[in-house]
């Protein structure tokens, strides 16, 4: 007992605020809240007499849990499973159920110690239904942020578990797989680039550890196979408030679209409500933007010649009078009559002389790539890579990843210039327009309009291309176990980061509001990433009421006690995050001179040039090329067979119209682009790696950017108008000679 | 002499008074028969009517012949008309016609159309060279294009070429088309400008004298200039003093007139006890030279190797001279001191040469499709080069250094062949470390000129400046620069200078008006200076030190050069030896023992258990073996500072891990137009930043004013940034200039690239290492 486990909880607490890795998303205030998840003491940790192999039932898992919630302390079910002293295991339970979120049960636990971080923790390893977390000794869990982001590893977030014992042996812990061995070590890899490495201490307590890995891996398994995403709603604030407002609006309903149209100024459009009942596509919102002209039964047939159903919507109405829609691919099978075409034609143009068809998929990765290039990311920057130093640079490399974020900024910025230069409608296409279309759609319009850099602008655009338009997220995020997972929003979001390093002043969000929404991905918590369309999330959250036609077997209405508040969504920040973790979501370095307000002139902008009369063309390898007619089906029957890529292929040519078609100046210095337009760089040496994101598990990168200076600075500033505002002539020497040294409130921030 | 006088120059060159003609250099016989050359009358101005459309039209020109504080002494050799020279080397080939001029200084473009430097945009503009000046030392590789196949131009050509690519050590290349020039103009400028750069030359021939010579009569300009020179035993003393080294040390006067060695400085600092009559006796060779000192007593030293000897005669007298040394330095108060040999187990010249010769090349682009075929493969082509990894292995053998002095409390010793190369390096990159002093501008230069320059690095010969041998054009004090750089990079605050001052230090290693690194030695530097044959001259040559910032630069550009988020030392701890205090807190923040047993993740080690050959294993193996105790020493050292918040006045290491060693942006990418991000860059929150500052800035004056009724510092003004609101990332060297055309990304190598291996099927591994 007194070997390993007489924890020093003053020595740890001391040093834990000043030497915990600022890398970790967002620091953690220490605060004094007592709420811990559990506090050891001594004699809690008597070493329970149990041998392993009675304790465990692979197969049932429900036979060793100890569920400890609600309020009613209940022994474990299994009879042969508790043998665990009956005034330890009530004494740790009620020190942990006020650390519980309602609904969590505590599975295992076992002392050990955190390593591969300095300083190495003496701390609990605890596996619940919910997550698995290593608590600190004396460590307090605020309750402002249920979830920290450097102890607890939300199950989902589990990926690849090992067990060492000694330097020989590793074992790889799949779902179902038995443990050989008592471990020494445990290391649980995160898929947010995170690793939890574990030492468990010698001393009577080894059955506690096999116990704590077991459940780990069992809960993992059932965690994937159940999909039991209900949602546990995790702070105190959530559960309190049913009646809240969103914080974005959430374009679930009618006034939503409205109001976004209204700002956006696009005139030629309006609501429909044809998929109000989610009978045109599940896949699509209720509500979408279509042109005035167009009658809601032709827009129904019409998509239905799309995949998917998915048929052209307006995604952005550029002030300068361009439209950028986003549509599905051709469905091929169908033979449309003539008026079905030509109502698919008026969508298309939507009132537009020129039209631009991006074929989106081409010059960028599969799914499947992307897939994979995550992965050997991941391998690459877990800080047990196996990588020399000096092999880095190529290994990075030779991960795709970054090849990929260039050619998907680069196409968003070719796309912005096209939407830009001259008054047209440019259409992205892609085959199911769920992934890729709304990545190059929300590029391209942070890249042109200033207001989706704001903050709720971002957040808008995000629910609004992504969440409302049907990325089908649980999918692409492993969520559902399916060969079709592939990280395109995190692909998404590191162009945005991308973005954000080379316009540091441009952007009001900062990098840990990306990294707050990067971590928000695997966090259980509201349906926001855990569904794929928004008839799955609506009738989750009840919304649909008694008009839903769509038939759903096996769907009862959720219970009252574990359904997810129906309006939280990702964006109530408040919920997970505290107030001084959000401010942080302020880039200090914004520049409100570049605001968005009078950015450009709503009317008729002077650097719009009007297009050639009734033009078509096709945007490919960087180039334009015209186009004899936009739909594939006239008279071409052959084309039909290659669905969404049934678009003719250019030869590459040097000669391309791209240049002077899209009114480019020769110099940029010549004739500068409108001031709200960012053109990235995409050239090798300006991609870079998110370190803060990606190294998060390296103890040993971590970098000072030049934020906190800015911030620090700002302090500076807030204090010394503060100062002179209250200024009275008897301001003390010692205050002033205090507040004239700028080192320590630089000091202080880095 | 065939020269006959020509009608005034369209340009303004020529002067109301009769112009005299000179022979042009002997050494280029031939073309100083074809080409007389004129001089320009140093201090006067040219007779262009100011503000006349042809003085308008001519600016160029003038940033030429800026005749009035610009190079004097310049002379004409050769020049060529209708030269066309491209923007871009792209398929549109679009140009300006001008006209293509070498001196004796430079190489220069003036062109017929200079509206676009009209703009503001180039207020920072170097006051010597121009946007289309090469000078003569700047010039890496010549090459021609014959029939669109490209050769590299050297000796005497047989045929001339349509076109004329110029490679620079600043990186930048320049495409001169002469398909337009009569015949007989391309042969004088094409034999001239490969002649003038590449023919070896004599070191009297330097441009620096002519210079000097011609601006002999000038006020000295060296108003407020407080950098150490290290020219005279008080500037030894002081530094003595200011390190707290004088308790040990001694600066000695042995060499005064390089009597014992012309390698030396003529004053430099031994340890105490030593006796001088030691030094000359292998002209100061395995004598320990003192570097700097420590706050904690332990000083960094440094010694060349003596001389390697066949005769065992000798080489018993060689033993036990340095053991007589070495018995001194041991001794108290020296206590243990460690040898630190840098030509056997460091880098060899070699690798860096080559290293550097390879990474140049991803900058230098001919061809903008050529760049964007290779783009894509950008950072296998950068590790390649193997650069990066020099930088690494040099901050990392300055930390293993650090660690020494800092923690062990152990004095360093040096040891290379000339103490002239790496020593430098190395001692410089330490002080830069741990010596606050040595990141204010100030400091910075003194210890430049301390190390490097009296230090003996051989400039003349590693920049190649004589075209005597490119095997010894070896860039290591740009890797230098490149090394401090990174620690810009990673700890902005920390630094009083700017990145852009780095780029500029490094483009003044090829203006020949300087001369601080023009010459092998202080001693070569003094004798060429006539300072022996005063009687002759009357006044001894009136050399520029580099130091002097206002011949380059106008002081609005200046601004740049200076880190606006620096904040001086509290004045408090003025009296305090810097690091003391600063390493109590940190020791006292360690994590008591723990850390010292904790197995560590192995940056820097060596895979050793070899039977661990599975990949699974190897990963945890990595994870948990421990390594041998002097690199565990190291990695505690590093990890536990890196562990800490910075203090910017004190010790500051830089992180060597791959990913945080970058490329140095500003310096290699300015001149690629496609490298630009308008608006962008880190320009963009500096701007934010110094509009932050001058507002507290004024904040505080407002206070200040109130409560002592004085008036504070003026806000410094930062016009330049503020100018215009969307500078491009490359500000200042921004060329604005970004042609439209979009290349196509290649993508085809994404499937090229290497068989999937299944990383699914790792997910299955289970291994008993054991068992293997």
């Amino acid at each position: 007992m007194e070997l390993g486990l007489s924890f020093s909880v003053s020595s740890s607490l001391s040093h834990y605020p000043l030497t915990s890795p600022s890398l970790y998303s967002l620091p953690t205030p220490i605060l004094s809240s007592p709420q811990p998840l559990i506090s050891v003491s001594p004699e809690s940790l008597k070493p329970p007499k149990v041998a392993a192999e009675v304790i465990l039932d692979p197969r049932g898992g429900e036979a060793w849990g100890l569920t400890l919630y609600p309020s009613q302390l209940s022994g474990p079910k299994s009879v042969q499973g508790s043998r665990m002293p009956e005034r330890r295991s009530r004494q740790l339970g009620s020190c942990m159920s006020s650390g519980c979120l309602p609904g969590e049960q505590i599975l295992a636990w076992a002392p050990g110690m955190r390593k591969g971080l300095e300083p190495e923790l003496p701390g609990t390893l605890i596996c619940t239904n919910l997550r698995v977390t290593f608590q600190p000794c004396g460590w307090q869990r605020s309750q402002e942020t249920p979830l920290s982001s450097e102890y607890d590893f939300a199950l989902v977030n589990v990926g690849r578990v090992e067990a060492v014992s000694g330097l020989s042996r590793i074992q790889l812990l799949r779902p179902g797989s038995l443990l050989k061995f008592i471990p020494e070590e445990i290391l649980i890899h995160g898929r947010d680039f995170r690793l939890l490495r574990v030492g468990f201490e010698a001393g009577g307590l080894e059955p506690q550890a096999f116990q704590v890995t077991m459940a780990i891996v069992q809960a993992r398994a059932q965690s994937r196979q159940a999909q039991q995403y209900a949602g546990i709603t995790l702070s105190k604030a959530g559960q309190r408030s049913s009646s809240r407002k969103p914080p974005i609006p959430l374009l679930e309903i009618l006034e939503d679209w409205e109001t976004e149209r209204k700002k956006q100024g696009a005139k030629g459009w309006r609501v429909s409500t044809v998929n109000e009942r989610f009978d045109v596509a599940t896949s699509l919102p209720r509500y979408f933007w279509v042109p005035n002209r167009t009658l809601d039964n032709e827009i129904r047939r019409a998509f239905g010649h799309f995949h998917q159903g998915r048929g052209p919507r307006l995604s952005w109405h550029h002030p300068g009078g361009s439209d950028l829609l986003r549509c599905g691919g051709f469905y091929t099978a169908s033979d449309p009559n003539k008026e079905d075409i030509r109502t698919v034609e008026l969508m298309l143009q939507a009132g537009h002389s020129d039209v631009v068809l991006v074929d989106t998929m081409d010059e960028l990765p599969s799914l499947a790539d992307v897939q994979l290039a995550h992965l050997r990311l991941r391998d690459l920057c877990l800080p047990d890579s196996s990588v020399a130093e000096d092999k880095w640079l190529s290994a990075l490399e030779g991960t795709r990843w970054l090849d990929y974020v260039r050619s998907c900024l680069r196409k968003a910025s070719d796309i912005s210039v096209l939407v830009t230069s001259r008054v047209r409608s440019v259409v992205l296409q892609e085959r199911g327009d769920r992934d890729f279309n709304g990545l190059l759609s929300s590029l391209v319009q942070l890249l042109s309009a200033p207001e989706a850099r704001t903050l709720l602008g971002f957040q808008s655009l995000v629910q609004r291309e992504w969440v409302a338009a049907g990325h089908p997220f649980l999918t692409r995020l492993g969520g559902t176990g399916a060969s079709e997972e592939a990280p395109v929003f995190l692909l998404f979001l590191d162009c945005v980061w991308q973005l954000l390093q080379q316009f540091p002043a441009e952007f009001e969000f900062s990098e840990f509001f990306l990294l707050a929404l990067q971590d928000s991905v695997r966090v259980p918590d509201t349906l926001t990433f855990l569904r794929d369309t928004p008839w799955e999330r609506g009738k989750q959250s009840g919304q649909l009421n008694s008009y839903t036609q769509v038939y759903t077997p096996g769907y009862s209405q959720p219970s009252a006690g574990n359904s997810v508040n129906q309006k939280l969504s990702v964006w109530d920040w408040d919920l997970r995050y505290s107030n001084e973790q959000i401010l942080q979501f302020h880039n200090p370095g914004y520049d409100p001179e570049h605001c968005p307000g009078s950015w450009l002139p709503r009317q008729q902008p002077s650097f719009m040039v009007p297009g050639p009369p009734s033009s078509v063309w096709l945007f490919s390898r960087g180039a334009l090329t015209p186009l004899h007619q936009l739909c594939p089906w006239r008279d071409s029957p052959s084309l039909l067979a290659v669905s969404s890529r049934w678009l003719p292929r250019p030869a590459i040519s040097s000669e391309s119209l791209a240049d002077q078609e899209w009114g480019l100046p020769s110099h940029w210095g010549a004739c500068p682009l409108p001031p709200g337009l960012l053109l990235p760089g995409y050239l090798g040496p300006q991609i870079r790696l998110w370190r803060r994101c990606y190294l998060r598990g390296r103890p040993e990168v971590q970098m000072g950017l030049s934020a906190p200076t800015v911030s620090g600075l700002q302090d500076e500033l807030s204090h010394l108008q503060e100062l002179l505002r209250k200024w009275t002539p008897r301001i003390s020497p010692e205050d002033h000679s205090k507040k004239r040294d700028p080192n320590t409130i630089l000091s202080q921030s880095c | 002499m065939r020269a006959v006088p020509r009608p005034p120059l369209p340009w303004g060159w020529a002067e109301p008074q009769p112009p005299v003609l000179v022979a042009a250099a002997t050494a280029g016989a031939r073309v100083a028969a074809s080409a007389p050359a004129r001089r320009c009358f140093p201090g006067r101005r040219y007779a262009g009517e100011r503000g006349s459309r042809r003085w308008r039209r001519h600016q160029g020109a003038q940033a030429l012949l800026r005749v009035v504080r610009a190079p004097r002494g310049e002379q004409l050799l050769c020049e060529a008309s209708t030269v066309l020279k491209y923007v871009q080397e792209d398929s549109c080939q679009r140009g300006i016609y001008g006209k293509l001029v070498c001196t004796d200084f430079k190489i220069a473009f003036l062109g017929d159309d200079e509206s676009a430097l009209d703009n503001d945009e180039t207020q920072f503009k170097n006051k010597v060279i121009g946007e289309n000046d090469i000078t003569l030392h700047c010039v890496d590789q010549i090459y021609g294009v014959f029939d669109e196949k490209k050769k590299t131009l050297f000796g005497q050509l047989k045929k001339y070429p349509e076109k004329l690519i110029i490679h620079c050590k600043d990186l930048r290349v320049f495409h001169f088309c002469l398909r337009y020039t009569k015949e007989e103009e391309v042969k004088r400028i094409v034999s001239g400008i490969i002649h003038h750069t590449q023919a070896p030359k004599l070191l009297k021939r330097l441009f620096l004298f002519s210079y000097a010579a011609a601006a002999r009569n000038s006020t000295a300009t060296d108003p407020k200039n407080h950098t150490v020179m290290f020219e005279t035993l008080q500037d030894w003393c002081w530094e003595l003093e200011r390190t707290k080294g004088n308790m040990k040390y001694k600066a000695v006067r042995v060499n005064e007139g390089y009597r014992v060695s012309e390698r030396l400085p003529e004053y430099f600092v031994v340890p105490t006890p030593l006796p001088e009559e030691d030094v000359p006796r292998f002209q100061g060779h395995g004598i320990p030279m003192w570097c700097w000192s420590c706050h904690n007593g332990c000083a960094l030293l440094k010694m060349s190797a003596l001389p390697k000897e066949q005769d065992d005669a000798v080489l018993q007298v060689q033993k036990s001279f340095l053991d007589g040394v070495y018995k001194t330095i041991h001794r108290p108060p020296y206590e243990i001191v460690k040898t630190e040999d840098l030509s056997s187990s460091f880098l060899s010249l070699q690798d860096i040469q080559t290293a550097h010769s390879k990474f140049k090349q991803l900058f230098l682009i001919d061809n903008s499709t050529e760049f964007w075929d290779t783009d894509i493969k950008w950072f296998s082509l950068l590790e390649s080069s193997s650069w990066l990894d020099i930088i690494r292995r040099c901050l990392k053998k300055a930390i293993e250094i650090t660690e020494c002095l800092e923690a062990q409390n152990m004095n360093v010793l040096l040891l290379e062949e000339n103490a002239s190369d790496l020593c430098c390096l190395i001692s410089s990159l330490v002080q830069v470390m741990m010596d606050p002093h040595c990141r204010t501008r100030v400091g910075f230069q003194s210890l430049v000129q301390k190390e490097w320059i009296m230090g003996g690095h051989c400039f003349l010969d590693r920049c190649n400046h004589l075209r005597q041998s490119d095997k010894e054009e070896v860039p290591v004090f740009l890797l230098f620069l490149d090394c401090v750089w990174q620690l810009v990079h990673q700890h902005p605050p920390a630094f009083e200078f700017t990145e852009t001052y780095l780029t500029v230090l490094s483009d003044s290693l090829y203006i020949p008006i300087f001369s601080t690194f023009f010459f092998n030695s202080p001693h070569q530097k003094d004798t060429n200076m006539g300072r022996e044959s005063q009687d002759t001259q009357g006044k001894p040559l009136n050399l520029l030190t580099v130091w002097d910032w206002s011949v380059q630069f106008e002081p609005k550009a200046q601004t740049l050069l200076k880190n606006p988020l620096y904040v001086e030392k509290p004045k408090l701890d003025k009296g305090q030896r810097k690091g003391m205090r600063f390493k109590h807190q940190r020791q006292l923040s360690l994590p008591l023992t723990q850390s010292k047993s904790s197995p560590k993740r192995g940056f820097f080690r060596e895979e050793t258990d070899h039977l661990i050959k599975n990949l699974l294993g190897k990963r945890i193996s990595k994870l948990i073996n421990s390594s041998d105790e002097l690199q565990d020493n190291f990695r505690e050292f590093y990890d536990s500072w890196h562990s800490k918040p910075t203090d910017y006045h004190g010790l500051l290491l830089p992180h060597i891990e791959g990913p945080e060693i970058k490329v140095w942006a500003q310096r290699y990418l300015r001149w690629i137009p496609e490298a630009q991000i308008l608006g962008g860059g880190r320009v963009a929150t500096m701007s934010k930043l110094l509009e932050m500052m001058e507002e507290v800035q004024s904040l505080q004056e407002k206070i200040d004013e109130r409560h002592h009724g004085q008036v504070a510092l003026q806000a410094e003004a930062s016009s330049l940034l503020r100018a215009s609101a969307r500078l491009s990332s490359l500000f200042p060297f921004a060329l604005l200039q970004r042609h439209s055309s979009k290349p196509v990304l290649p993508t085809s190598g994404w499937k090229a690239l290497g068989d999937e291996e299944d990383l699914a099927r790792r997910e299955d591994e289970s291994v008993d290492v054991g068992d293997l």
